[in-house]
């Protein structure tokens, strides 16, 4: 086990946005987080990664316990995040967008780069040699030039999680990275998903698109306003009656909407 | 020949381009990380009385008291930097600039270190004691066939000159390394920023400090040059001047504010019918680059395209040797 979610509430004001939540992901597996609009997914990536703190409740990942920290220090920890509405940096290129990645993996101060030292220069360079591979594994490396900014949104997409790998996490968040995509792009980011799994990753999805959820997850959690309705197998989730009646109740509601 | 090509006044000119360009630094440093600060006119003036104020009275030499001076308000910058960490955008101009006043009140009111509002005149000043210097191992001015006050204003003018350059060839490289990386990412999105593991506390006091000591260094040499400063010379005024550089040179990258140093600075002696209406053009300019380019005349897109033609000609270039080695093998 690697990541420990246990008992986590989250309040904001009236809104109950998480409702004592518990799940474990294993060492290794993609887990799905998936539910309907609301369900408190992302509320749930915030609290992992402390962009602000659970009304109850704590996170534990390895062994140590990660409520309480700062989210710089979860990230160095070994937890790192890609976001639903794209956070890249919009002024740099792409291959910068890379390089920042690796801000806690890299030590050179001011001086040193300043002075420009031995140390920090052959720290850049391998900072831009790993930044030209990841690029490559998310087949960004022609656009390395490229203001992020200029990017499609599928490159976007793939951008950031080329970004969040730079930090070396061993545990990935991935908000519905899929968000947007067409056919081939959502093809493409299965494969890569499967690339980064074999690079000894553990990945923890956020996805709508249900046939690459269930296509891609060893096993997931079910969110449905702000409690977890189910978890299991893929094959468990299609034929549980409550996620189906969480589904199709929303359809109906919008339906007569 | 020589003697008659020096020109005291216009060197002096020169000389406070330099110093107003170090101060259009001290914002760029502490605005990259997306800090809006107007208390650089605050740090200016610790930079100046502490320097005037030890070499006076504890006739410490010049370099020791510049270096103070900077220090001083650099140590300060952290401690403004510190409690406003949380303050973003117009709440911290506003905290800054009330921390400014203050600074300014004290200057005025704290008579027995400061003189009050009259202001500390007879400040050693740097061109004055380097021709004494000079003088003591036997080079004098008419050596080289120039008056005395002609050497000091040339010695003056050099220093900051390499002063200047110094200062900017030091933040080019901090922009370029991983240390600048982060001071742009905060910028950017600071949220993403932490995110991705950049501790944005450390980040940003430290550019607030670099910031402030900058200015007050730039605060410590005017003190050495002008040899006489008040409390006036660091008002408000002077904050929104110094933010002005930025405003309207650019923010974005270091030539910003560089340009509009020497572009604000020198445009009064030029158009001496303007210098009476200054402070009104900046109002102008203010408002005019607010409303049609808010990022200031020079930006990351202007320098990427540079970047982009200057690599397009290496480009050429290795074409052209390629084509020739061509031609030559067949
Ligand atoms: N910072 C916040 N302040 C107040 N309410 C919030 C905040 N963040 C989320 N919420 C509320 O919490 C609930 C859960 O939101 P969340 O973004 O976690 O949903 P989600 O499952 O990610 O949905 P989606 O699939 O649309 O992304 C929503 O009602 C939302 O309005
Ligand atoms: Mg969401």
């Amino acid at each position: 086990m690697i990541l420990e979610v246990k008992e986590i509430t989250k309040k904001f004001g009236g809104i109950q946005a998480l409702t004592d939540v518990s799940f474990r992901v294993n060492q290794g597996e993609v887990f799905g987080l998936i539910g309907p609009n609301g369900a408190g997914k992302t509320t749930m990536f915030n609290i992992i990664t402390s962009m602000f703190p659970p009304t109850t409740g704590e996170v534990v990942f390895i062994k140590k316990r990660l409520t309480g920290k700062k989210p710089y220090q979860i990230t160095k920890e070994g937890v790192c995040r890609t976001f639903q509405n794209i956070r890249l940096f919009p002024d740099m290129t792409v291959l910068e967008n890379v390089t920042v990645g690796q801000h806690c993996r890299t030590s050179s101060g001011v001086w040193s780069g300043v002075l420009k030292l031995k140390s920090q220069r052959m720290e850049e360079e391998s900072i831009k040699r790993k930044a030209r591979d990841l690029l490559r594994l998310v087949g960004l490396e022609e656009l390395e030039d490229s203001f992020a900014d200029n990017l499609a949104y599928g490159q976007q997409r793939r951008l950031e999680i080329a970004r969040a790998l730079a930090s070396d996490p061993k545990l990935l968040l991935l908000d519905e990275p899929a968000a947007g995509m067409n056919e081939k792009e959502t093809n493409d980011l299965f494969e890569l998903i499967q690339k980064i799994k074999k690079l000894n990753m553990t990945i923890l999805l956020i996805e709508h698109d249900m046939p690459l959820v269930m296509k891609v997850c060893d096993r997931m959690a079910v969110l449905n306003f702000g409690k977890k309705i189910a978890q299991g197998t893929p094959e468990e989730i299609r034929n549980n009656p409550a996620v189906i009646e969480a589904y199709l109740g929303r359809e109906e509601e919008d339906e007569l909407a | 020949m020589l003697a008659e090509l020096i020109n005291p006044y216009y060197l002096q000119v020169l000389s406070f381009i330099l110093i107003n360009i170090i101060l259009g630094i001290s914002i760029y440093i502490t605005l990259s990380t997306g800090q809006l600060s107007l208390g650089h006119a605050g740090f200016m003036g610790i930079g100046a009385y502490t320097s005037a104020i030890v070499t006076i009275n504890y006739d410490l030499p010049l370099i020791v008291g510049i270096l103070l001076g900077a220090i001083v308000a650099g140590l300060t910058g952290i401690l403004i930097g510190l409690p406003t960490l949380r303050l973003q955008g117009v709440y911290l101009a506003i905290a800054t600039l009330g921390f400014g006043e203050v600074v300014r009140v004290l200057f005025i009111n704290w008579e027995g270190m400061t003189q009050g509002a009259v202001g500390i005149s007879s400040i050693p000043h740097i061109g004055r004691e380097l021709v004494t210097g000079l003088r003591d191992t036997g080079f004098t001015a008419d050596m080289i066939g120039i008056r005395s006050n002609q050497l000091i204003s040339v010695l003056v003018f050099l220093i900051l000159l390499v002063v200047t350059i110094l200062l900017i060839s030091f933040f080019v490289r901090q922009h370029r390394s991983r240390v600048g990386r982060a001071f742009a990412a905060i910028k950017m999105d600071e949220s993403a920023a932490e995110a991705m593991g950049i501790n944005i506390t450390y980040y940003k006091v430290l550019a607030f400090a670099q910031g402030a000591l900058v200015a007050g260094f730039a605060g410590a040499l005017y003190a050495h040059i002008t040899a006489y400063i008040s409390p006036s010379d660091f008002s408000y005024h002077r904050a929104v001047e110094i933010l002005i550089f930025a405003v309207f040179g650019g923010s974005e990258v270091i030539a910003g504010p560089i340009f509009g140093a020497i572009f604000l600075t020198s445009m009064p002696e030029l158009l001496r019918d303007v210098s009476e209406y200054r402070y009104m053009i900046y109002g102008v300019i203010l408002v005019a680059m607010m409303a049609f380019r808010p990022q200031g005349l020079i930006d990351y897109n202007m320098i990427h395209k540079l970047k982009r033609l200057r690599k397009k000609k290496d480009q050429k270039t290795i074409d052209e040797k390629e084509s020739k080695r061509h031609d030559i093998g067949s």
